[in-house]
């Protein structure tokens, strides 16, 4: 007979997949947690390569999470003291913003960084796991070189010297989800140095680059290193670990303090992740866990003379002391840390304090940073080279092959898709684009564009506005049916795809109609969407014109006094504000205003 | 001997001498006995050596049949999953592991007196309770006392070569790289090699020469290419009769005991008297060796050691351990350790610090380069690991010399009694002739050479290991140079009427 406690942990556990009886066992005869809390949250940011503390929560409940507290928060502080968000902070003036970011994005590999296990994200805990993953006493690392190659497309995609030689170093530091007591990282000589990524005014959401023109952030390095365990909370306090993602590479990739700029932090990170996934280098998106960042942030008085204040990091002078926010897991969260630590550092400085070195920690939709730990708590990671790993030698012919197939970085991409007539998306869905399924949407967005452009060679007007439908369509409509599923290009094939947007274009359809289509489609009817529109009778029937001059009427006796304005007084726009009524109140999609126009014009009396 | 006698004749010294402490868990010995009778008598008429050898292997090397608890608290429950690559090598050879021995904790001490599992002992000639050195005593007091053919040790800055020494067997530590280090529990890394005990040169070779292999698990393992390009460079240096030896005079240090310094003098007067010519050498930078040592191998060990915190590996403490001012893992490291291991994981943590990292441990890293240069220096073959070696013309035979021969320990094995009394320093000293050869990752053998009181009548006198260090890679000439001395003893003896050999 189990223990009533026990009971409650199987019940709790046999809802996932699986787990190790073995180590189910021994939380039983022994729990981890002791009653006494260790605070998981505070310790586990003490690394830089691990996910935020609630790792087995997925991202959208976090980010929904985020969004119900948020409106709650709105409600509870009432309307009319609504912020002037809008408004620039005057403070901002006075003070300059100094950020500098590590990221780190877990390659894209077979095996994982010392030993032939394979990697992997969502397969039964602790089933791809080797001796040396898990430090088993006796065991030794072996490079897996493969695991260089993705790592060397993200250095050369990021335009960083490679060293020809590099080698690998042990940063010490205790946590459950370390097996060996320490991580195997590039800290004396990383595998590459001294690149940069670019910022065009096409990565900002809103089109537009702080300053205007392209900025250009140093990258510092780029090292490799091992990733840790995951942690499986089982409230009240039993922790189980799943090895499978022990050791798999991850590269980090440090940025020099040479941002100024929230939204740049945000594009800065965007865009390096845009980078790494056109060159197939990284596993996933960052949100996912497949990438975190840590920010450094410092704030110092613009045209005070840069000598005042003393700091300087990766041999940039001049800087204030900086505080560390750790283990931010997507683009919003390193844009709202920043802010936030910037405002409170600037309230600090302002009432006359000083800004403590600290690392700090941010939760998706907190309005503040929350302090982990100050300088005291600062861990001495005692860093030493690994005595077992021999330096890494690479050969100047394999950066030339993988520097010669190198796929074409994004930024030509982006910059067609917004600027050509072909497509004129906004830069926010060209990334979006790119970014999704590895190139796959974009693919079949420009097959979608193509038929389109194929139907109506000769219509400028409407192929003026193909790119942008068909933009909307595949990113919008059919995006969001593929919300909670894989995508796949032939669930519903682009030519079908471009029927609907055709039979919409041409009016042949309405909108609502068009949506139903492709639900129908996508929930795999098989017949073509001609034999559908037939079948089902669909096809938008024109009014008639004694149907036109019959609702006219109808509205112009409804409304006499505007009719007055427009034929005593003159007032012709007011015109519209009846096309805009009869289009309102035929069904969806009949009424065309030009013919509506036609008609008004013609019961009032007035000329066309 | 016949397997079955030889097993038999192992099995009832296990018993007689069980109060040495030289194991700390045995194979059941009555199935052995059945197992070995059975096997021996089918295969009778074909059975080739080394079919049904006994072998102790340290318990500091991974065997999934026996627990491997590196004499340790922490571990003394540990099964390995696995055998370590040494282990399989030998068992694939036909050689029957006899069971795990006892040591110092994780291989850090000099007299296996560190042992959670008690002290190694062995017996002086009037009966008293002498150190057996460390820290693979129990491996060297196994195969003194005949409970197995062979054993095998670890040597990080002298484990193997030291212990053997004091009990009077052969000890070889091969050139880091050459033997497989997969299953073996790490110390140091960049020190820790496989040794081997035996009772005379010969058979301590055919052991190496069964483990001497690449080993792709190891990624320290040397590769095959480099293998073939050592064995090139040795054929192309050829065989001599007469062999240069060096006496490295900075080794012959005030705290010497005289008897060691005198069986020293006679090994050399030995040697001489087969041909081999004698030339002083210096090697100054030896005298910060052990400093050396003694800053990096502790960090290394406090790196490796990290691991034990109870949650993958390591007996937990029992109870809650951590407290909001500690960590989880305080007292399951505090209970689970002793004190030498202690020490030197504190060590090591303090000269891996930020503020200390390059006042101790990168300058100790700088020092061991240059013992590496001296030896270099020193010896007429090239360094095979360093690129310029490819080149042999320019190597003047008639300049340095083939092997260096110094005493292993500067003293006797001391009393168990008189170290209660000694300061960790007074132990870390008997490591001051072994650890050069272990920065530098040398081969180096300990050979016993008995000691005759020369007085009116001659009487049978203590061991004294005297140590042969060769070139790296050039272990065949370390070994061959070592049975040139054993055969010399031997002689010796005869022509002075005494019998020498092991026990």
């Amino acid at each position: 007979m189990l223990a009533q406690p026990t009971q409650k942990v199987f019940a709790t556990v046999t809802k996932r997949p699986y787990i190790c009886q073995l180590c189910l066992g021994r939380t039983r005869l022994q729990p981890l947690g002791t009653g006494h809390s260790y605070a998981p949250a505070l310790s586990r940011a003490l690394q830089t390569a691990s996910n935020p503390p609630k790792d087995d929560v997925p991202y959208r409940k976090l980010l929904k999470d985020a969004m119900r507290k948020k409106r709650k928060e709105d409600r509870e502080t009432s309307a009319p003291s609504k912020k002037p968000r809008k408004g620039k902070d005057p403070r901002l003036d006075k003070w300059e913003l100094t950020v500098g970011i590590e990221i780190h994005a877990e390659l894209n590999t077979a095996r994982k960084l010392f030993s032939s296990a394979a990697t992997s994200t969502n397969e039964t805990p602790n089933t791809h796991v080797a001796l040396f993953d898990t430090a088993f006493p006796g065991s030794q690392p072996r490079f897996q070189k493969e695991t260089l190659v993705p790592a060397l497309r993200a250095a050369l995609a990021l335009n960083c010297e490679i060293q020809q030689k590099s080698s690998f170093d042990r940063k010490h530091y205790f946590y459950q989800d370390q097996p060996a007591g320490y991580q195997i990282t590039q800290y004396y000589e990383p595998f590459a140095r001294d690149g940069h990524v670019t910022l065009y005014p096409h990565d900002f959401p809103s089109g537009v680059s702080p300053g205007d023109g392209p900025i250009t952030i140093g990258i510092k390095q780029v090292q490799m290193e091992q990733d840790t365990a995951k942690t499986v909370q089982q409230p009240p306090s039993t922790h189980l670990l799943d090895f499978n993602r022990v050791s798999h590479p991850l590269i980090e990739i440090i940025t020099l303090p040479q941002i100024h700029n929230p939204s740049t932090a945000a594009a800065c990170v965007r865009k390096i992740q845009t980078i790494l996934k056109t060159v197939n280098a990284v596993t996933a998106g960052m949100e996912i866990g497949g990438l975190r960042a840590d920010v450094n942030v410092s704030v110092r008085e613009r045209n005070s003379g840069s000598t005042q204040s003393g700091h300087s990091y990766h041999g940039v002078t001049g800087l204030s002391q900086r505080t560390e926010i750790k283990n931010l897991a997507s683009v919003k969260a390193v844009e709202d840390a920043v802010v936030a630590e910037r405002d409170r550092q600037i309230e600090i400085l302002e009432n006359g304090g000083v800004v403590e070195g600290e690392t700090r920690g941010w939760t998706l939709g907190s309005k503040t940073t929350k302090r982990l730990r100050g300088k005291e708590g600062e861990i001495d990671y005692r860093y030493m080279p690994d005595p077992d790993i021999a330096p890494v030698i690479i050969g100047q012919d394999v950066i030339k092959h993988l520097r010669d197939t190198l796929p074409v970085p994004s930024d030509g991409y982006v910059k067609t898709l917004v600027d050509s007539t072909e497509y004129r998306l906004t830069s926010k869905d060209a990334n979006t684009l790119l970014l999704l399924d590895d190139g796959d949407r974009l693919d079949y967005y420009l097959d979608v564009v193509q038929l389109l452009k194929a139907t109506f060679s000769g219509n400028q007007r409407i192929l003026d506005r193909v790119g942008k439908v068909a933009g909307n369509w595949v990113l919008m409509e059919l995006g969001g049916l593929f919300r909670d599923e894989e995508w796949s290009p032939s669930r519903v094939s682009s030519d079908q795809l471009a029927s609907i947007i055709a039979h919409l274009l041409r009016k042949q359809i309405t909108g609502r109609t068009a949506k139903l289509l492709l639900s129908m489609k996508f929930e795999s009817d098989t017949r073509s969407v001609e034999k559908i529109i037939a079948d089902e009778d669909m096809i938008l029937r024109p009014l008639s014109r004694q149907e036109y001059l019959d609702m006219a009427s109808k509205l112009l006796e409804e409304k006499s006094d505007m009719v007055k304005d427009i034929t005593d007084k003159g007032q012709h726009h007011k015109i519209k504000w009846f096309v805009g009524q009869m289009m309102a109140r035929g069904t969806e999609g009949t009424v065309e205003p030009g013919t509506a126009d036609v008609v008004l014009r013609e019961l009032l009396g007035l000329p066309p | 001997m016949s397997g079955l006698q030889h097993v038999k004749s192992c099995l009832s010294n296990q018993k007689k001498w069980s109060h040495l402490k030289a194991f700390i868990s045995l194979h059941d010995p009555t199935k052995l006995r059945v197992d070995a009778e059975r096997d021996c008598d089918y295969h009778a008429p074909h059975h080739m050596y080394p079919y049904w050898r006994l072998i102790a292997i340290k318990d500091n090397i991974c065997t999934k049949d026996l627990l491997t608890t590196t004499a340790s608290r922490i571990l003394k429950d540990f099964k390995s999953p696995y055998d370590a690559t040494v282990v399989e090598q030998l068992r694939d050879a036909g050689f029957i592991v006899a069971g795990k021995t006892n040591m110092d904790e994780f291989g850090m001490g000099s007299h296996s007196v560190h042992s959670f599992f008690g002290s190694v002992k062995q017996e002086g000639l009037n009966g008293e309770e002498l150190s057996a050195g460390g820290s693979s005593g129990g491996s060297a007091v196994a195969v003194k006392t005949g409970q197995c053919f062979a054993a095998l040790g670890t040597d990080t800055g002298g484990s193997v070569r030291l212990p053997a020494a004091y009990t009077g067997v052969v000890g070889f530590k091969p050139s880091y790289g050459l033997l497989s280090r997969w299953g073996v529990i790490a110390y140091a890394n960049s020190f820790d090699t496989v040794g081997i005990f035996g009772a005379d040169v010969d058979e301590t070779y055919s052991i190496f020469e069964t483990l001497d292999r690449h080993d792709p698990k190891d990624p320290t393992s040397l590769p095959p290419s480099t293998r073939t390009r050592i064995r090139s460079l040795v054929a192309c240096r050829g065989y001599q009769p007469r062999w240069r030896i060096g006496i490295p005079l900075e080794y012959n240090i005030a705290e010497l005991d005289p008897i060691v310094r005198s069986t020293w003098l006679k090994s050399l007067r030995l040697l001489q008297s087969k041909g081999h010519t004698l030339h002083p050498v210096s090697l100054p930078t030896t005298r910060h060796a052990l400093s050396a040592y003694y800053i990096l191998a502790p960090a290394e060990a406090s790196s490796n050691l990290a691991k034990y915190d109870g949650v993958r590996f390591g007996t937990r403490a029992d109870g809650p351990d951590g407290t909001p001012e500690s960590v989880l893992f305080a007292k399951t490291r505090g209970q689970g350790f002793g004190v030498e291991v202690k020490r030197r994981i504190l060590l090591g943590a303090f000269s891996l610090s930020a503020d200390s990292i390059d006042n101790y441990f990168i300058q100790a890293q700088k020092i061991r380069r240059l013992v590496q240069r001296e030896f270099d220096n020193v010896f007429s073959l090239p360094n095979p690991l360093l690129e310029e070696s490819d080149s042999f013309a320019e190597v003047d035979v008639e300049k340095g010399v083939d092997v260096l021969i110094c005493p292993t320990a500067p003293t006797l094995p001391p009393p168990l009694s008189s170290l209660r009394d000694q300061s960790p320093l007074d132990a870390y000293m008997n490591d001051v002739f072994t650890v050069p050869a272990s920065l530098a990752g040398l081969p180096a053998v300990s050979v016993p050479v008995q000691h005759i009181k020369e007085d009116s009548s001659p009487t049978l006198g203590e061991h004294v290991g005297i140590q042969v260090i060769g070139q790296y890679g050039h272990d065949t000439l370390v070994m061959n140079v070592a049975r040139d001395l054993e055969d010399a003893v031997c002689e010796d003896a005869d022509r002075t009427g005494f019998e020498v050999g092991p026990l």
